[in-house]
């Protein structure tokens, strides 16, 4: 019995004290936390001049003795565009500060010079590099409209007669892409559309429908916009209307048409991506069936439909719209 | 034929007769309870403040009136409606009409018991459990008034019980040979709803299966589950905590004397089926007791052994009744700035706003002030260690009692040096009366509390020693028949300083605060109370309730209240 006792009391004792929690703490260093901050490794970048329409990309990096919340902040010295990288932690490096020439804050980067600078929470102190880009980042996609080249002759272009009309293609430091972008402004006072323009498949390569792949999740549709403050808030209806028999005619009977509205509540440029198989069937603004196969056939839209919107009875409505295009796989990062 | 008739009408009701004195088929039973109170605040700040309102007159009239319906001899049926009407409602403004509880239980082939609808459920410690590991052991009997309001609404039923929703079975068989029973228990609830597009719908589900071999010998396996249930939402990231366990209860007399080695070991999991960014932890606990009675000295002895892993998680058994997120009742604002009040010994005594009435979805704050060491009672996680308790009761009713803890954690906080707790306990009740051969009754409570938590470490920023000590006092004495003077006095110190964590959405620790504490809560009550009946009391009260943050962490204060508390039970 005793040695029963003593077996039961050994196995017991080893399975309790199989425990290995002696190496391990929960949460972070106590000491670390409330020590007095130091850098242990310096800020810096892994190049000071960066091509990133090759593919090059620039990494920052900085060790610190205890885990703060910090920022890296890239600000091109031209475009005045923001990259901002931010984290807790006592480690920068390759994981979480590591530029392919993206924006945060548009307009977006071009040839120019950068200047990235480390902000650390309750540190007096910032720390800067300087970078240079001597080739911007490259969106691939199919490009709608970047206005850089002013308004087609091969788009559809209806514009209201009101007031204070302003439909015109601007070129000044509003550009988030390029120099140009689009201006959409004016007071209808007799209905919601201000002005629309009409982009036809065959403005892009000659063929009736778009040269998209086929299947709809891989397909996203992009675009910037900017929000102007105190105006009317303005909508920015977009139509993807699919061409399905490839005929050459759009049947708003027998053919799907997909519709996504843009409210502009908000200041500033802001990108807007979406999935095309995530884009409704709209009449009025409610979602309704599509009248065509019902499915979404990016390579089947024939021509998208631009349509700057606002209420009548609210007055002057602003906005601008650039960079207008198709990515595939993933929304644009610009 | 009229003759005919009549004998007939005399057996029908004499046999309704009969019926209705032995097992009726519909009853009545409830409750009900008019509380009257004028409160008083008092600020101590650097600045007057003249922004908070500082006297509040209120209370209310409330009566639950049940209907027990017994169809059969296997069913019942309760339904309970609760009218609620706040003194100053006017015009029925302030009268509420609420379903307090619904429920209907019932035997099927003389075999399985089932109830559905509002269930009281409880597993083991570790699995499912109510363990109101904050409550005062010995609360003096003047402010067992107040905690029993709490009680009857938050459905406490004094035995650890959790009030939940769903559906409990059990049943059992009985053998001649080698062992005596083989029972068996499962319940379901519903912890949460889905919100049809990000919550999930929240299930419990547990089962027990009991081998009771003798009256010597008890072994029993207990599983419990809480999950989301797949496909409620689009999202398939589901969650699961799941508990499994074994108990035992081993008995044998020595000399007349029972000995009983009781304990329970188990493992838990805890993880989210897809989120790669979520913990996925697992870990086991131990808990065995050793009981030693001696009847002749009235005289129980207790020395228990506890390892609950650091990573061991049971939602069940680490609910805490108290919620110290809740807004308190009385003055839940106060200085010129109107910061939330704190919650204080008078709110965790008496105040039923701040209690939970079942177990939570989630993972729950607990407060350093009331319960450092055993914040989640025996299932708190990251602790080792054993305690010790004696406890005596004659037959006079003289009790007695004291207990010891001495618990350290198993992975360190924020350092690898690890905190080392102590728990004093020793509460007494005395029946002077007895004692003294005094015919009306005189009865006094002393009790103690004292909670220690140190860390030593090589870094001085990571030590730790706070101390919390709580005494306690109380007095019953029967001026007349049936009338009692009745008082209270309790305090507690907290002085010292800790660490309080910032948890992000996993309940996983991304901050140490530095916290230190130097207050002072202390609460004196007094009163008459006339008993018209065991269940039938009127009481009239007056309590003060001091704050005293000798830091100034929060603004100091004192409340004053006199009240009135009519309670009946039908």
């Amino acid at each position: 019995m005793k040695n029963r006792i003593l077996i039961i009391a050994i196995v017991f004792s080893a399975f309790i004290s199989c425990r290995k929690d002696k190496n391990v703490i929960d949460g972070p260093s106590i000491s670390e936390t409330y020590s007095t901050f130091k850098i242990i490794q310096a800020f810096q970048a892994d190049k000071s001049a960066v091509d990133f329409s090759s593919g090059e990309k620039v990494t920052f990096s900085a060790t610190f003795n205890k885990p703060v919340n910090w920022e890296v902040i890239v600000t091109g010295n031209t475009s005045k565009a923001k990259k901002v990288f931010t984290g807790d932690g006592k480690i920068i490096n390759i994981t979480n500060a590591l530029w392919n020439g993206s924006t945060t804050k548009y307009p977006i980067f071009r040839v120019e010079d950068c200047i990235a600078k480390l902000v650390i929470k309750d540190v007096v102190d910032t720390f800067i590099v300087n970078v240079k880009i001597t080739q911007p980042k490259k969106n691939e996609g199919l490009i709608i409209a970047d206005f850089e080249a002013g308004l087609s002759s091969t788009w559809t272009k209806f514009i209201q007669s009101g007031a204070s009309m302003d439909f015109k293609v601007k070129t000044d430091s509003f550009a988030p892409q390029g120099l140009k972008y689009l201006n959409m402004a004016g007071t209808v006072n007799w209905d919601y559309l201000i002005g629309l323009i009409d982009f036809p498949a065959t403005a892009y390569g000659g063929n009736k429908t778009l040269p998209l792949e086929a299947n709809p999740e891989n397909v996203y549709f992009n675009c910037m916009v900017y929000g102007v403050p105190n105006t009317n808030q303005s909508s920015v209806l977009f139509q993807f209307k699919e061409d399905e028999n490839s005929d050459g005619t759009i049947n708003a009977n027998t053919d799907d048409e997909y519709d996504y509205e843009i409210k502009v509540d908000w200041e500033g440029w802001k990108l807007i991506s979406l999935k095309y198989s995530d884009i409704a069937s709209l009449v009025n603004g409610a979602p309704a069936t599509a009248k065509g196969n019902g499915l979404h056939n990016p390579d089947k839209i024939g021509k998208i439909s631009m349509l700057h919107l606002a209420n009548p009875n609210d007055g002057f409505a602003s906005t601008k719209i650039d960079f207008i295009m198709f990515t595939s796989a993933k929304p644009l990062e610009p | 034929m009229y003759k005919k008739i009549l004998i007939l009408l005399l057996i029908v009701f004499s046999g309704l007769n009969v019926n209705a004195q032995t097992d009726r088929k519909v009853s009545f039973i409830g409750n009900a309870r008019s509380l009257l109170n004028t409160n008083m605040l008092t600020v101590t700040d650097s600045f007057p403040d003249t922004v908070s309102i500082k006297k509040n007159n209120g209370g209310y009239a409330l009566m639950d009136m049940g209907v027990l319906i017994k169809p059969n001899k296997n069913t019942e049926i309760m339904g309970m409606f609760r009218i609620r009407n706040e003194y100053g409602g006017f015009w029925g403004s302030g009268v509420s009409f609420d379903v307090r509880q619904l429920w209907m239980k019932g035997v099927v082939a003389d075999a399985v018991r089932y109830q559905l609808g509002d269930i009281n459920l409880k597993q083991t410690p570790f699995t499912l459990y109510n363990h109101h590991a904050d409550q005062i052991d010995s609360l003096p009997a003047i402010f067992d008034l107040q905690r029993n309001i709490v009680n009857y609404d938050r459905f406490y039923m004094k035995n650890n019980t959790w009030r939940m929703q769903g559906a409990n079975v059990d049943f059992g068989f009985s053998f001649s040979k080698l062992i005596k029973e083989l029972n068996f228990s499962g319940l379901i609830t519903r912890l949460n709803p889905t919100n049809f597009s990000t919550i999930s719908d929240r299930l419990m589900a547990g089962g027990s299966v009991q081998l009771v071999q003798s009256k010597y010998l008890q072994i029993g396996y207990n599983v419990n589950s809480v999950f989301d249930v797949l496909g409620t939402i689009a999202d398939s990231n589901v969650f699961k905590n799941s508990i499994q366990t074994v108990d035992w209860k081993i008995k044998k007399e020595i000399n007349g004397n029972l000995f009983s080695l009781n304990g329970e070991v188990g493992s838990s999991k805890y993880f989210y089926s897809k989120d790669t960014l979520a913990p996925n932890l697992s870990d086991y606990f131990v808990h065995s007791y050793l009981q030693y009675f001696i009847p002749k000295w009235n005289l129980k002895v207790t020395a228990g052994y506890l390892n609950v892993g650091p990573d061991f998680r049971s939602i069940g058994a680490q609910s805490k009744d108290v919620n110290y997120n809740a807004l308190p009742t009385y003055f839940n604002r106060y200085r010129n700035a109107q910061d939330v009040r704190p919650i204080t010994l008078f709110d965790v005594i008496g105040n039923e706003n701040i209690y939970n009435r079942t177990v939570t979805p989630t993972m729950m704050n607990s407060s350093q002030l009331f319960n450092n060491v055993m914040p989640f009672g025996l299932s708190t996680n990251n602790r080792v260690g054993g305690y010790g308790k004696i406890q005596y009761q004659n037959k006079n009713g003289i009790a007695a009692n004291a207990e010891y803890y001495k618990l350290e954690e198993i992975r360190g906080q924020g350092s690898f040096a690890l905190k080392s707790f102590e728990v004093y306990k020793v509460y007494v009740s005395v029946p002077v009366n007895k004692l003294i051969n005094y015919s009306k009754v005189i009865s006094i409570q002393l009790g103690m509390n004292m909670q220690t938590t140190k860390r030593s470490s090589s870094e001085a920023i990571e030590n730790i020693d706070l101390k919390t000590l709580q005494l306690n006092a109380g007095l019953r004495f029967e001026l007349f028949k049936n009338f009692d003077l009745i008082g209270g006095y309790i305090s507690q110190n907290t002085k010292g300083n800790e660490f309080v964590s910032d948890r992000n959405t996993y309940n996983e620790i991304t901050y140490f605060n530095i916290v230190n504490y130097n207050l002072t809560q202390e609460i004196f009550a007094g009163g008459f109370r006339y008993n018209f009946g065991t269940k039938t009391y009127l009481c009239l009260l007056y309590q003060q309730n001091k704050y005293t943050d000798k830091l100034g962490n929060n603004a100091s204060f004192k409340m004053s209240q006199y009240g009135v508390i009519y309670n009946i039970s039908l």
